[in-house]
């Protein structure tokens, strides 16, 4: 009974894996680099999916931890020579630390104070970036571009027979770490440690009666997901070849947050429309006007017709077009996909 | 249906949609060099059309209205020339992917006039490794003409800010022996050079920098930097800041009660509107102490209101930029850019190569560009990747800039 539950969600992955693996054989190279960030910016949604989602906690300060983990990769990479790929999971490590020592100052605070807190981290990163120039490069950054720790920026490189040129390269690398990390996000939430997780966002007193410690659950899902921005980070500054501190603005972490709230809190279908949206909604928008000032109008007004439209997201879209299955509707119960 | 299956699809059907929109572009471009067609060129660049930087991209404006001229009027060898920009927001990130997104989905034949310093320092690498003409990047940033031999396709266009900050120090070395001069300065290359500049420019003279404060571009305000300034005692306040940080420098030192007896402005936060707010209605006794240097006939100075070019520029923007405000010279800046863009593609000959484009402009040599100072003259040669070279000082007096004195010359690098 357990198994064949399961067997549905397994077959779909698995279907969504080879569809991912063949894309790039059938759009341009630079559509494959756009594909590209669509998976990085999954790989923090699915992050900030385990917080907001899951736990309840907002942070509008998840850009900053991208940042830790874009600087981490850069700094490893240029300084320490370290090859690219090995530094995200460092840089995974680094911002996860970071966010779950966050998270101990943070469990006295709740709702809009938490995100208060969170919002003068990324108020505050590329200031602190500054600050120790030696260290970070200060304004002028760090460039990537050409160097050898950086796969495939200049002459294709070859992995398991197939030539990849760069684009590629980053569309498969960014894509590969976004479903493992969906994996390991999935195993975690559905087990003991998932449960935990919606006790604390459903009513954290109960969650407390019941036996399960706030401190440390809420801290582990801010280590979590800062641990998958961080992640996310690192693939951003391989991608971009290039950090600064105005390449993590405040801008990005409210994106994310938007990503999430469109994409619909949840489910992965809804957490990869939320990247696209986040990736392609800048570009549409110019497509419309290119008065100065004009872009930003139009996706404020995207954004808020969104919020009407579809106030669970995409997500909740789907949820809603399975309630007219016949199978859907003795499901819908079910919060957990 | 399983979700989990409908999951599957929905990411097929998406992805097979954006693969389906991307063959549709980049269709039709028949020539050796992408961008290049029989009836057209085609050129990029990002500008911060949106946020807080949003009032830089007039540059990008008014090229695209002087571009919009030339192809009205037969275009360079009967080929027009189309101008695509994007939104980069002022960040380097988007200002990387959206660059790549214009050489290798929109397939331009040159980047010009990219807004930004570090925006063009993040795009240089790539565009230098994928062949890709960087011109005139408006950047004063003095490594884009220093850094040539290794990067042989980029240049910049203004006078690099080590060279306006070099004019600054010599002429406060020749003017006002015994000054003591404090500096608010952006924390980035833009605000190092300038300061970098103006103290070279003071070595061996009387005149000393007493105190120097740097501020980041997200700061909030630069209230404490001004305060400290005052009170190290300087009698000359240097402000290498950018827009709504100048117009605090001035506001600010207003309001504490500081009279420095000279103001040195840099060139890049001295439109005349930004003067205008910062004199505060009149109230602020610190604006009319400035100087500051200039290249580009200013649409304000009473001293062109009948020029020839300056009308023409007027012209230009009533017809191909309607509601732009014809008195922001940032315009004139991206015309002027413009307009050398357009001489260095004539001498590229009847079918333009990117190759031919980057000779050009390493022996330019323009001496009539109607939208800069008489006398200041564009030039580069096989040692000299700085475009202009020369400047003017000019003095905020009842509320315009006066350009004073004979023309500044000096050899950057």
């Amino acid at each position: 009974m357990r198994l064949g539950r399961a067997a549905a969600p397994i077959i779909a992955f698995v279907v969504l894996g080879v569809v991912v693996a063949v894309v790039p054989s059938f759009v341009s190279a630079f559509r494959a680099q756009q594909l590209a960030y669509v998976g990085i910016y999954l790989v923090a949604l699915i992050g900030l999916n385990v917080l907001t989602g899951y736990t309840g906690q907002i942070s509008l300060g998840h850009g900053a931890f991208m940042a830790v983990g874009g600087y981490t990769t850069a700094i490893l990479m240029s300084d320490h020579g370290v090859k690219d790929v090995w530094t995200i999971p460092l840089a995974a490590l680094v911002a996860g630390v970071g966010g779950f020592l966050f998270g101990i100052p943070a469990l006295r605070l709740s709702g809009l104070y938490l995100a208060l807190a969170t919002f003068a981290i990324a108020v505050s990163m590329p200031a602190v970036i500054k600050r120790f120039e030696s260290f970070t490069g200060g304004g002028s950054g760090i460039n990537l571009f050409g160097t050898p720790e950086l796969t495939a920026s200049l002459t294709p490189v070859t992995i398991l027979g197939q030539e990849l040129v760069f684009n590629d390269w980053l569309y498969y690398l960014s894509w590969t770490v976004a479903l493992i990390g969906y994996v390991i996000a999935w195993l975690l939430l559905r087990g003991r440690t998932g449960r935990a997780f919606r006790a604390v966002r459903d009513s954290e007193t109960a969650a407390q009666s019941s036996g399960v410690s706030l401190p440390r659950y809420k801290t582990l899902a801010f280590g979590v997901s800062a641990a998958y921005a961080g992640a996310a980070g690192s693939l951003f500054a391989i991608a971009t070849t290039f950090v600064n501190p105005d390449t993590f603005p405040i801008a990005l972490s409210i994106l994310l947050l938007v990503g999430v709230v469109v994409g619909g809190l949840g489910s992965l279908v809804g957490l990869i429309a939320g990247a696209v949206f986040i990736q392609f909604l800048p570009i549409w928008s110019q497509e419309i006007s290119q008065s100065p000032g004009a872009p930003s109008v139009v996706s404020g007004l995207v954004l808020i017709a969104l919020m009407f439209v579809l106030p669970m997201g995409v997500a909740g879209l789907v949820g809603r077009l399975r309630l007219l299955t016949r199978r859907g509707y003795h499901r819908a119960d079910s919060q957990a996909d | 249906m399983s979700k989990k299956i409908a999951l599957a699809l929905f990411a097929l059907v998406l992805t097979l949609a954006l693969g389906a929109t991307a063959a549709l572009a980049g269709v039709g471009r028949t020539a050796a060099d992408p961008g290049v067609s029989d009836r057209e060129i085609v050129i990029g660049a990002t500008t911060p059309l949106s946020g807080p930087f949003s009032s830089v991209s007039s540059v990008t404006i008014g090229a695209s209205a002087y571009f919009k001229h030339v192809s009205a009027n037969g275009g360079v060898n009967g080929r027009k020339i189309t101008f695509k920009y994007l939104d980069d927001q002022y960040d380097p990130a988007k200002t990387v992917q959206l660059t790549r997104q214009l050489v290798e989905q929109e397939k331009v034949f040159a980047i010009f006039n990219t807004i930004g310093t570090e925006h063009n320092l993040a795009i240089r690498d790539y565009l230098n490794a994928s062949k890709v003409p960087q011109v005139f990047a408006a950047s004063g940033s003095t490594t884009l003409g220093r850094d040539a031999a290794q990067y042989p396709s980029a240049i910049g266009f203004q006078p690099s800010y080590q060279a306006e900050g070099w004019v600054y120090g010599k002429y406060l070395a020749r003017t006002r022996p015994g000054a003591k001069v404090a500096v608010l300065f952006q924390d980035d290359d833009y605000g190092k050079d300038l300061l970098g500049g103006l103290k070279r420019g003071l070595q061996r003279s009387k005149v000393k920098v007493v105190a120097a404060e740097p501020y980041s571009a997200t700061s909030a305000d630069v209230q404490s930097q001004v305060a400290k300034l005052k009170a190290s005692g300087a009698d000359t306040f240097a402000i290498f800041a950018v827009g709504k940080f100048a117009i605090q420098a001035y506001v600010y030192a207003n309001k504490f009660g500081w009279r420095p007896k000279l103001v040195i402005n840099n060139i890049v936060s001295s439109a005349s509107n930004v003067m205008a707010i910062a004199s505060e209605g009149g109230t602020n006794k610190v604006v009319p102490a400035s100087i500051s240097g200039v290249f580009l006939k200013d649409p304000t100075d009473p001293k062109w209101r009948n020029d020839a070019g300056v009308k023409l520029y007027r012209q230009i923007l009533k017809r191909y930029a309607p509601g732009a405000n014809a008195n922001d010279p940032y315009h004139m800046y991206g015309m002027a850019a413009a307009y050398t863009f357009v001489e260095a593609l004539k001498k590229t000959g009847k079918t333009p190569t990117r190759e031919a484009l980057v000779k050009a402009v390493a022996s330019l040599n323009i001496t009539k560009n109607p939208f800069m100072i008489p006398g200041i003259f564009i030039k580069t040669g096989p040692n000299d990747r700085f475009p202009i070279e020369q400047m003017l000082l000019q003095r905020w007096q009842k509320n315009s800039w006066r350009s004073f004195g004979g023309l500044w010359g000096y050899r950057s690098a």
